[in-house]
């Protein structure tokens, strides 16, 4: 068993990561709460935003043009998307519309594949500014961007949970979460609102994929299924507590670096979000069970 | 019960949704053959004309057409055409100086996404409907393991770019390449020249990794080097804690020497070295997949003389060979397709082609599956231009012709040689019973 110092490094490493997954999940949350959409393509947008990003840095544009255009364009498509297709799928099943999004990623995924060839090996990479210098914490050397990729998480997660508690927009969206048509019939702007939840999903997609393209790779295939340790926090949130979310990702990028080192279960790290995600299913259907039995047992 | 009913609704659709997500992301979790691209570098010097390809130069060869096949995997992520696209390069360039005794070759593609049934049905159609007399430029993950045994019933002896073991454990396939076990034999050979402490090992946790591992474990152990062998779930996704590992593994007197494809080997590099990691080992080793340009410009000067990758053909910065030179002639008059440009992938194209076609010269009477495998098979001592050894195919029970490489190190973008034509170790197991068999080959002039 390795030791506390050994493990020291991997919790810097694994809240990073959870913090980028704990932003992805959050987006992904809230458009689901003002939509219904679960939004599987959250990760190839972001990933094609970022290899735009690349192919505008190797053409001499300054970095920050790549990075706005990177969330520009993530943040386009996620609304050209929920405008074009949200209400053609809104009556239809959850499944149906994730499946849907789910052919967006496979066009997206196609796209890249085409435009940025891994063919004859080659091989892409984004540096932020942020990686140098980086600076001492006891052992361990930390870069800025994992302080960013942990700072973001918390504050989209803190700032979106009080944008849905405090904000007009934000109860519209909580409204609609609970029943879309009764939320129409009382005046809301059901479009504008889930306009505004697709926009604001796809900037997250856009900043999410720019900081795993560094802190991870800059990879249509890695990026693109990254988003799956996203969705296991979703889903241990039930896609409803923003908290709870942003907790699970953190869970799951700690406990999955933590694995790391222990050489027995290394090669099973990437089962984390899976296991997490089942753990905590089994227990709400345990629970869920045993609050039905209790209520019978009271009737 | 209203809000519930949607909800479980929606767990379930998105837990079907990661699992459909997930057999996506499982097929793209696959390994290389262990060269790729070196350079995308224009072609410079250029002073062969590409109507040397053929004995009569200019003149368009009219002949009945000799039909060859080619099988490559060429899937989202792993793509190998370069190979073939380099190898028709060449036959184009043939047929238009001439051919081959006056026919033209006529060369057919076929294209995998690791499949067992289709890789099976391409070779029976390459057979059955495209009547071809042989196989050349195959370049699969899975092709060796399938087709060997049919092509070794119908009499065909394969060039190819190995990557399964079978492409260099069966008596009817000799690659232009090391394969990814003898390759990462030379990166772990060099580390160990350089008298480290320590080895770790990492590659992608795919299959074969047990064979692959085995030439570094006999080699470290031959030299009393610790070794750690680790695997990699592909894509990687944790990057910083796959560097942390290694070098913590490794220790300050020791070496990681990584069996990835380039993007894989890069994010753990670039991991590393934002993380300060570089130098707190002695030095990082990798296989051939390293040996790109887009690397070593990716990772900048840090790496310069710190990783050592190695190279299984000539470099083509440094080789000035008319061989090498017609390389580029071909490749720029005739390479359109090939994506990648100059590099590994294309000079095995290019290297296959180059092997059949003197082959082919040397068949007297019609072109048969028999006489062709004959003659490809009657192959010895053939100076490709391209490796370390003179070539040679004959009738051993497995075949590992290309068994010397060179080393190369990043150094201002460009990977540069830090090592000249090394043989690899007999300590290998399996490089002791092919030289057993087929003796050392001799250096290439």
């Amino acid at each position: 068993m390795p030791s506390w110092q050994d493990f020291q490094p991997f919790i810097v490493s694994g809240l990073a990561l959870g913090g980028v997954y704990a932003l992805s999940g959050v987006g992904m949350v809230v458009l689901y709460q003002a939509t219904g959409v679960v939004y599987l393509a959250f990760g190839a947008v972001g990933a094609m935003g970022a290899l735009i990003a690349w192919s505008l840095a190797q053409a001499g544009a300054p970095g920050w043009v790549g990075w706005l255009v990177c969330v520009a364009f993530a943040a386009v498509v996620t609304l050209a998307y929920g405008m074009v297709f949200g209400p053609a799928l809104a009556k239809r099943d959850p499944l149906v519309k994730a499946v849907a999004t789910l052919g967006l990623t496979l066009v997206l995924f196609g796209v890249m594949d085409l435009l940025w060839t891994t063919s004859g090996g080659r091989s892409r990479a984004i540096t932020l500014p942020t990686d140098n210098p980086a600076f001492m914490i006891g052992q361990v050397q930390v870069i800025w961007t994992q302080v960013i990729g942990l700072g973001v998480g918390v504050a989209i997660a803190v700032g979106i949970g009080a944008f849905l508690r405090y904000t007009k927009l934000g109860t519209a969206m909580r409204a609609m979460a609970n029943d879309r048509e009764i939320t129409a019939t009382l005046g809301v702007p059901v479009r504008r609102v889930e306009a505004a939840a697709w926009l604001g999903c796809g900037v997250l997609a856009g900043v999410a994929g720019l900081l795993l393209a560094d802190l991870v790779a800059l990879d249509a295939t890695t990026l693109t299924f990254l988003v799956i340790s996203s969705l296991a926090a979703t889903l241990i949130a039930r896609l409803r507590s923003i908290t709870l979310t942003f907790l699970a990702a953190l869970l799951i990028g700690l406990v999955h670096d933590l694995l790391t080192p222990i050489q027995s279960l290394t090669n099973y790290r990437d089962m984390t979000p899976f296991v997490l995600a089942a753990v905590a299913l089994l227990v709400i259907s345990r629970r869920r069970v045993m609050s039905t039995a209790a209520s019978r047992e009271e009737a | 019960m209203r809000e519930h009913a949607p909800r479980a609704r929606a767990a379930a659709a998105l837990a079907a949704a990661i699992g459909m997500l997930v057999a996506g992301c499982s097929s793209s979790t696959t390994s290389t053959p262990s060269s790729t691209h070196s350079a995308t570098s224009s072609p410079s010097s250029s002073t062969v004309s590409t109507s040397q390809c053929g004995t009569k130069p200019g003149v368009t060869a009219t002949g009945t057409p000799i039909p060859v096949g080619g099988i490559v995997t060429d899937q989202p992520g792993t793509s190998f055409t370069d190979i073939a696209f380099m190898a028709k390069a060449y036959f184009a360039c043939v047929n238009a100086n001439g051919g081959v005794n006056g026919h033209p070759i006529n060369y057919i593609i076929e294209k995998e996404q690791t499949n067992p049934a289709q890789i099976a049905g391409e070779a029976k159609q390459l057979v059955g409907s495209d009547h071809v007399v042989a196989i050349v430029g195959n370049t699969s993950i899975l092709e060796c393991t399938i087709d060997h045994s049919y092509w070794e019933k119908l009499g065909f002896d394969i060039i190819d770019s190995g990557i399964a073991p079978e492409c260099y454990s069966t008596s009817n396939s000799a690659a232009v390449n090391m394969g990814p076990r003898y390759s990462s034999d030379g990166a772990v050979q060099y580390a160990l020249s350089q008298h480290v402490s320590k080895v770790v090992f990492d590659q992608s946790n795919v299959p074969g990794t047990g064979y692959i591992a085995a030439g570094p474990a006999a080699l470290a152990a031959a030299a009393h080097v610790p070794i750690v062998q680790l695997t990699e779930n592909v894509p990687i996704s944790d990057a910083n804690s796959v560097a942390i590992k290694e070098v913590d593994d490794a220790g300050p007197n020791g070496a990681v020497v990584l069996n990835f494809t380039p993007p894989e080997a890069l994010v753990i590099l670039q991991a590393a070295q934002k993380l300060g990691l570089e130098n707190r080992v002695k030095l990082w080793g990798c296989s051939t997949p390293c040996n790109t340009d887009f690397l070593a410009q990716s990772l900048g000067p840090k790496w310069n003389n710190k990783l050592f990758v190695n190279a299984e053909l000539a470099p083509p910065d440094s080789t000035t060979s008319a061989s090498m030179s017609l390389y580029r002639a071909i490749l720029q008059q005739y390479g359109s397709s090939v994506s990648g440009g100059v590099g590994s992938f294309s000079q095995m194209g290019f290297t296959e082609a180059e092997i059949l076609v003197h082959a082919l010269e040397s068949v007297t009477g019609a072109y048969t599956v028999q006489s062709v495998n004959a003659a490809i098979r009657g192959v010895s001592g053939f100076n490709t231009g391209q490796l370390c050894q003179l070539w040679s195919y004959g009738s051993y029970p497995m075949h590992i012709p290309n068994n010397e490489d060179w080393t190369v190190t990043p150094s201002n973008g460009k990977m540069t040689t830090a090592q000249g034509c090394t043989q690899i170790s007999s300590v290998d197991p399996q490089i002791a019973a092919y030289r057993k068999v087929a003796g050392v080959a001799q250096a290439a002039p």
